[in-house]
């Protein structure tokens, strides 16, 4: 059975956004749309994102790193928001693992999202029900689509391929090679929820300089020498090469 | 820069009563800040609705194994009156009857900016134009050739773009490759085949500095900007104060400030837009936690950042991933009340700001003259990052409202007055549903 899911590089990610706008654009026109916002020119906008980016601060100066934080349904494998929705509307698809709202069974009634331990659950406020990210279901099967853009639009919009999509249950998939071999995490675990997306650590980066690098023992300097020129009549490089 | 003084000088008036701009023509996209002061405002296109290039002549797009060139091309009409600016241009060269857009007769040479784009070439019968590929009269020529009147066509059949691709041993090491090198020159990108190498000692840059000596025949800078030339001008790499931060006392302002995009809006100016305002729809300036508590302002707490041009009321946000002698904010988020076509009480004119309030174009008047341009000596590069400034609490009495603020603008004839509170945006159903 596979587990489709997304695997978010925090060592990569800039902070940009893209995914963010990328994905409400795709969304708010798709099956899972609209993504209605309020006030949107007015003071304090506000509206629905399946995908947002938290940027917080760790450590204190001059030890500090700014960490950018992109969070969405993480797609669990055992999800808390399934069994309390009184109507069935939340249920989780055999085929793929992905979570879905039936927005026509939704009541708006907000038990889900309070059994989220994640907070990746929005409530379109316009329309009632509860909304969130669907892996973007109606693209990723879409035969119509050319293969490589089979693709969450979050990262297919990603400019530092800081994103990977594919099947987790998979071990030999791109997303499993990566979890694999870059100590890929979930986030929580101790909830029990089992999220199919996983996070690739932050990695530090350390600059060591030797002193012997500084200076140079063999400067160039003094072992270059004016050459005699090749003949006129000799090929050229591109003449005598087979690129 | 100087945003307030700015708006004072567009504003002014002879004492004949008379404006001393006497008509101001601003285009713009955008219901901007700009606009309010025009005469007469021209309304531009965005780039979905007009013809734009990446010339090869200005910036090109290019890649690591040779010249690459795009253009734009329209897929929605201009909405309402709008024109594209460059439509505008073409049009005064040709009623102006400027050299370039006429022809010998006198009548005009271009027809609209796609035609100037084909048919203008650096000068008669160079063959090299904006564009590089599909020159020639029927586009079997790129980099020089005639212009083709289906150049546009051959453009939008390949994406939009042309790309030469450069024999192999031409695509390393350019700058000493002399095949490349004598390729560029036939081509014209570069003036000389000589290997091009970064100068660690300047001898231009000593030119300059010898003429300010007096050390030289021919031109010699005034003599109030001799001590300048000759210290600036070295060349040899060296470190100096700012030229700013040498005028200014920086006991009472110890601070640097200095601004940068935020990511989210790295290449949109228009950061109105609904759904890039719900991720920053207005700013704090970042305070090392230390700096901030010495002058006793709070995290999120109201405070004043002040320059010796002026000051801004604005909030704090405590960071630790600034250095505690810097204080710093994302730009071009402040915007003033009723621009934009947001409304009055919007957070980018109430709780936004810009620290262009703070920043001169000018120098403060010194030995070597009162009206010297707050840049870089050697290139020009405007000193947004100069400045200097000092911090402190808003009072509890004051307005918890960035400073300052202007008269909200009022909507331009046209403009929808009341809207909605919901919106839903959908594609391919007009602007929204």
């Amino acid at each position: 059975m596979s587990q489709l899911a997304l695997v978010i590089d925090l060592n990569v990610c800039v902070g940009c956004h893209a995914c963010v706008t990328n994905c409400k654009e795709w969304n708010t026109s798709g099956m899972a749309g609209p993504l209605s916002d309020f006030n949107p020119y007015g003071a304090e906008p506000t509206g629905t994102f399946f995908n947002r980016v938290q940027t917080f601060e760790i450590g204190s100066f001059p030890n500090t790193e700014t960490v950018h934080f992109p969070k969405s349904c993480l797609h669990c494998e055992d999800p808390p928001c399934v069994p309390v929705c009184p109507t069935g509307a939340s249920y989780k698809r055999k085929e793929d693992g992905i979570v879905l709202v039936d927005y026509d069974k939704c009541i708006g009634c907000k038990y889900c999202s309070w059994a989220c331990p994640y907070g990746v659950r929005e409530i379109d406020e316009k329309q009632k029900v509860m909304k969130k990210c669907t892996l973007c279901v109606d693209r990723i099967y879409d035969m119509g689509l050319p293969e490589k853009e089979r693709k969450p639009a979050c990262v297919l919009a990603c400019p530092t391929s800081a994103r990977l999509f594919g099947d987790v249950h998979d071990p030999e998939s791109a997303v499993s090679v990566a979890i694999r071999e870059n100590s890929g995490y979930q986030l929580m675990p101790e909830w029990g929820t089992k999220p199919s997306n996983h996070y690739l650590p932050r990695r530090k980066t350390q600059l060591r300089i030797h002193d012997d690098e500084l200076v140079r023992a063999d400067n160039p300097l003094k072992k270059e020498r004016l050459l005699p020129k090749p003949d006129k009549s000799a090929p050229s490089l591109d003449d005598v090469t087979s690129w | 820069m100087n945003t307030v003084s700015v708006r004072d000088m567009l504003n002014d008036k002879r004492e004949d009563g008379e404006y001393k701009i006497p008509f101001l023509v601003v285009c713009d996209a955008f219901h901007s800040e700009t606009t309010a002061f025009a005469d007469l405002v021209l309304p531009d296109t965005s780039y979905l609705e007009r013809h734009d290039v990446m010339s090869i002549l200005d910036r090109p797009i290019s890649e690591f194994d040779g010249p690459v060139d795009a253009v734009r091309i329209p897929i929605v009409p201009p909405k309402g009156e709008c024109k594209p600016f460059q439509e505008v241009l073409i049009e005064l060269g040709a009623r102006l009857k400027l050299p370039a857009f006429t022809q010998k007769d006198g009548s005009r040479k271009y027809r609209d900016y796609p035609d100037f784009i084909v048919n203008h070439e650096t000068e008669p019968g160079s063959g090299i134009g904006f564009l590089a590929g599909w020159r020639g009269k029927g586009g079997e020529k790129n980099m020089r050739g005639e212009p083709n009147p289906r150049q546009w066509e051959m453009y939008a059949q390949n994406g939009g773009f042309f790309h030469h691709e450069l024999p192999r041993s031409y695509q390393y090491m350019r700058n000493w490759n002399q095949g490349y090198l004598e390729w560029a020159q036939r081509n014209r990108i570069t003036r000389y085949a000589e290997p091009i190498s970064i100068h660690i000692y300047s001898e231009v840059l000593q030119k300059f500095r010898l003429a300010a000596q007096g050390r030289t025949e021919g031109r010699q800078p005034p003599q109030h900007l001799k001590k300048r030339i000759e210290t600036y001008f070295d060349p040899l790499p060296f470190y100096y104060e700012t030229l700013e931060s040498q005028l200014t006392d920086t006991h009472k302002y110890p601070l640097n400030a200095i601004t940068q995009r935020p990511m989210a809006m790295y290449h949109s100016w228009d950061s109105q837009n609904a759904w890039l305002r719900q991720i920053h729809a207005h700013n704090y300036l970042f305070v090392n936690p230390k700096t901030a508590t010495a002058q006793g302002i709070n995290d999120g707490g109201w405070m004043w950042a002040e320059s010796m041009h002026g000051k801004v009321r604005c909030m704090c946000r405590y960071s630790e991933a600034v250095e505690p002698g810097t204080v710093w904010t994302w730009n071009a988020i402040g915007k003033a009340a009723g621009a934009w076509g947001l409304d009055a009480d919007a957070n980018e004119s109430q709780k936004g700001f810009l620290l262009n309030h703070l920043i001169s174009e000018e120098l403060p008047a010194h030995d070597a003259g009162a009206h010297l341009s707050n840049s870089d000596p050697i290139t020009g590069q405007a000193g947004w990052f100069d400045v200097r400034v000092r911090i402190y609490p808003a009072g509890a009495e004051e307005p918890q409202q960035t400073s300052p603020q202007f008269e909200p603008l009022k909507p331009a004839p046209g403009m929808a007055q009341k809207r909605p509170d919901w919106f839903a945006f959908f594609a391919g159903k007009g602007d929204w549903k």
